[in-house]
């Protein structure tokens, strides 16, 4: 009698787990991906799409989301804040969530869009400042700007006792203003002088005048606020008018990609540069994800964005499998919430570099780093933790 | 209304009263491009007056509306009979000024821009018809006008200008007065268009209004046919939405495939597709029919 009654409180436990875990109904999880693949950053919406697609074939050969496969389908937005729009409007009928979009212009003309509908849609290359707007339906891949770039800006000044004034080059193009004003805080706790700003032109050509410009109020220190090319321009004429102290520049983050490199060339040894990626990092996965960047890309190693699409497939696959999301079209609304909840406050998420927690749509420890260049390549200075 | 048609429509209706901004100036050989730089700033000055001021949309679209006309018509003072080269290079400096001046501006946003512009009418779909409806309306109104323009005595003179500025003299045209008149209507269409494009999106951004815009409405134009309204009418939702039944394997190419049919068309049809003498055989054919039934 008491072996009958065990079964049947093991049956009725089962019957009761498997009511609560409900069964998915899609064959197949698709997840769009509004990226710019064509236009004047398609080359980084390559990378960007690259690390989604390279998520999506490791997760199938691990079985898939829930046991069904998914599958990241590109849908090119062109920079374009129209094409943008329309594309979100088509996603929004019945997709469950969605990845992008890239970059600050078609965010800001596609997300309300995805907010007015309910629809998640991860925008994991753009800074807090844009993010938050459309919270909760995106998540920010950063920590706010005031947060986390002063103590990288305390840490770089403070490797060197004569640092006493500044010099900022800074690029008027969307949060990169607000980023240099995190900067300016940081040399004020330190009581370093900031002289005045050198502005340099989206649409610049030449870069000498403005490196005398700056050379020109004896600055100990500079940081570089603009796109790569432009930051290796200017750092090549502060070199002509004769800069030595290479590692009291510093590029900040968004600079950091293979354009500084390959314009910079020996130029640049020495410069430190901030960032999240460090490529010094070892772990099983990340070593895989090197290498096979590596290998699709001509044999460069991965860039300053790459894993950030490749981490959000994983989120989303965190979240449908943690809520039980079943992709029923039915429950679409309910479904899309629960995924915002999700991944809004994550815990303890296994991202390719490194674990990090959410609160309310923000990232709480991540890490950042300081490097110096050295032949080409980076090395790591010190890690920075908020 | 699906959203997806919505959004099509409201960015179609954009793209042909901006080609016929764009129009209508051509008609006496002026590219004005300056219409890009005065979406921007009415836009902008829109954005800021219902989120900081509380204006109603309404009082915001007209001021919008106005502020262009009286920046087209300052601007045409200096260049209302300037030579096209002028007129082009004007519109560009303008665009520049615009963008550095806002920029700057971190009332309005600066670099970030200006998010979060309210629903007019209160929900989201409320909003979507009253800018559907107002959008469309102003189609109506702006064509009717055109075409009264380029049916009369002033459209007469504005080809007579286009053709030979010298002869257009001769025969007692101000070529001044018919230039700067152009100018200054052009110029207070985009005003107002620039406030309904940033609340299509509910957000200014400035690379909403950048040289990509010239280059669509351009390309309406000169497919279309740029010698009547009605080739702006057919070419623009036909190229606009023409792409986004591509299956992904072409989307990539739709800026190539751009391109290719805008040098076809200058080689093969340097008049567009909808020409006048296709305008006027479709007239008549149409009232032949009028008169055989």
């Amino acid at each position: 009698m008491k072996k009958l009654v065990g079964v049947l409180v093991l049956l009725f436990v089962a019957a009761s787990l498997s009511f609560g875990q409900a069964k998915v109904v899609v064959n197949e999880w698709q997840v769009p991906f509004l990226n710019s693949l064509t236009g004047a950053i398609a080359a980084i919406g390559e990378f960007l799409q690259w690390g989604a697609e390279y998520a999506a074939a490791e997760i199938n050969a691990a079985g898939g989301i829930a046991g069904k496969p998914v599958k990241v389908i590109g849908v090119d937005t062109a920079l374009d804040p129209q094409k943008g729009s329309v594309e979100m409007a088509r996603l929004v009928k019945d997709s469950l969530v969605a990845m992008g979009p890239v970059p600050e212009p078609v965010i800001m003309a596609a997300m309300p869009i995805a907010v007015e509908n309910g629809m998640v849609s991860i925008t994991a290359t753009t800074s807090y400042e844009y993010a938050e707007k459309f919270f909760p339906w995106t998540v920010s891949w950063f920590p706010p700007t005031l947060d986390r770039l002063p103590p990288l800006v305390v840490a770089w000044a403070k490797q060197f006792k004569d640092i006493s004034q500044v010099v900022q080059f800074i690029e008027p193009y969307g949060p990169w203003p607000g980023m240099a004003g995190a900067h300016s805080s940081a040399l004020k706790s330190l009581g370093i002088k900031e002289l005045t700003k050198v502005d340099v032109p989206t649409d610049a050509v030449t870069f000498g005048p403005l490196a005398v410009k700056a050379m020109a109020q004896k600055p100990d220190g500079v940081i570089l606020v603009c796109n790569a090319e432009k930051a290796a321009k200017i750092i090549k004429e502060l070199k002509n008018l004769g800069w030595t102290k290479m590692n009291h520049i510093l590029v900040f983050s968004s600079a950091d990609d293979a354009q500084l490199y390959a314009t910079g060339g020996s130029d640049i040894n020495g410069v430190q540069v901030y960032n999240y990626l460090n490529l010094e990092t070892s772990n099983p996965r990340w070593d895989k994800f090197k290498a096979a960047f590596a290998k699709a890309h001509n044999g460069n190693m991965p860039f300053s964005l790459s894993p950030n699409y490749y981490d959000a497939l994983y989120m989303i696959k965190e979240a449908i499998e943690k809520t039980g999301v079943t992709g029923d079209p039915k429950l679409l609304k309910v479904e899309r919430k629960k995924i915002a909840d999700y991944i809004a406050n994550v815990k303890g998420f296994k991202g390719l570099l490194f674990d990090w927690d959410m609160k309310d749509g923000i990232p709480t420890n991540k890490p950042t780093y300081i490097f110096e260049i050295k032949n080409g390549k980076k090395v790591l200075v010190q890690e920075v933790r908020p | 209304m699906p959203l997806s048609l919505y959004y099509y429509l409201s960015i179609t209706a954009v793209n042909i009263l901006m080609s016929w901004a764009l129009y209508v100036p051509y008609r006496v050989a002026h590219l004005h491009f300056i219409t890009v730089a005065n979406m921007t700033i009415s836009g902008y000055l829109s954005g800021y007056l219902v989120m900081n001021l509380h204006v109603p949309f309404g009082w915001a679209l007209l001021i919008g509306f106005a502020v262009g006309g009286i920046i087209g018509y300052i601007v045409s003072l200096f260049i209302g009979d300037a030579p096209t080269f002028a007129v082009v290079m004007v519109g560009f400096t303008f665009i520049y000024i615009t963008r550095t001046v806002i920029e700057n501006m971190d009332v309005i946003g600066g670099t970030m821009g200006m998010f979060g512009l309210p629903n007019i009418g209160g929900s989201p779909a409320a909003h979507r018809w009253f800018i559907i409806g107002i959008l469309y309306a102003l189609v109506l109104v702006v064509g009717f006008l055109i075409f009264r323009f380029d049916h009369s005595r002033l459209g007469r003179a504005a080809s007579a200008i286009f053709v030979d500025r010298d002869l257009a003299t001769s025969l007692g045209v101000d070529i001044k007065k018919v230039g700067m008149l152009l100018q200054i209507f052009s110029c207070t269409l985009a005003g107002g268009v620039g406030v309904l494009y940033g609340f299509i999106y509910k957000s200014f951004h400035l690379d909403f209004f950048t040289f990509a815009l010239v280059g669509i409405f351009m390309t309406v134009i000169f497919v279309g046919g740029y010698a009547t309204q009605w080739g702006t009418v057919v070419a623009a939702p036909i190229l606009y939405g023409f792409p986004l039944f591509f299956p992904p394997e072409v989307q990539s190419w739709r800026i190539v495939i751009y391109g290719a049919i805008l040098i076809l068309v200058l080689v093969l049809k340097p008049e567009g597709f909808i020409t006048r003498k296709f305008v006027h055989s479709i007239g008549t054919a149409l009232s032949r029919k009028r008169e055989n039934s």
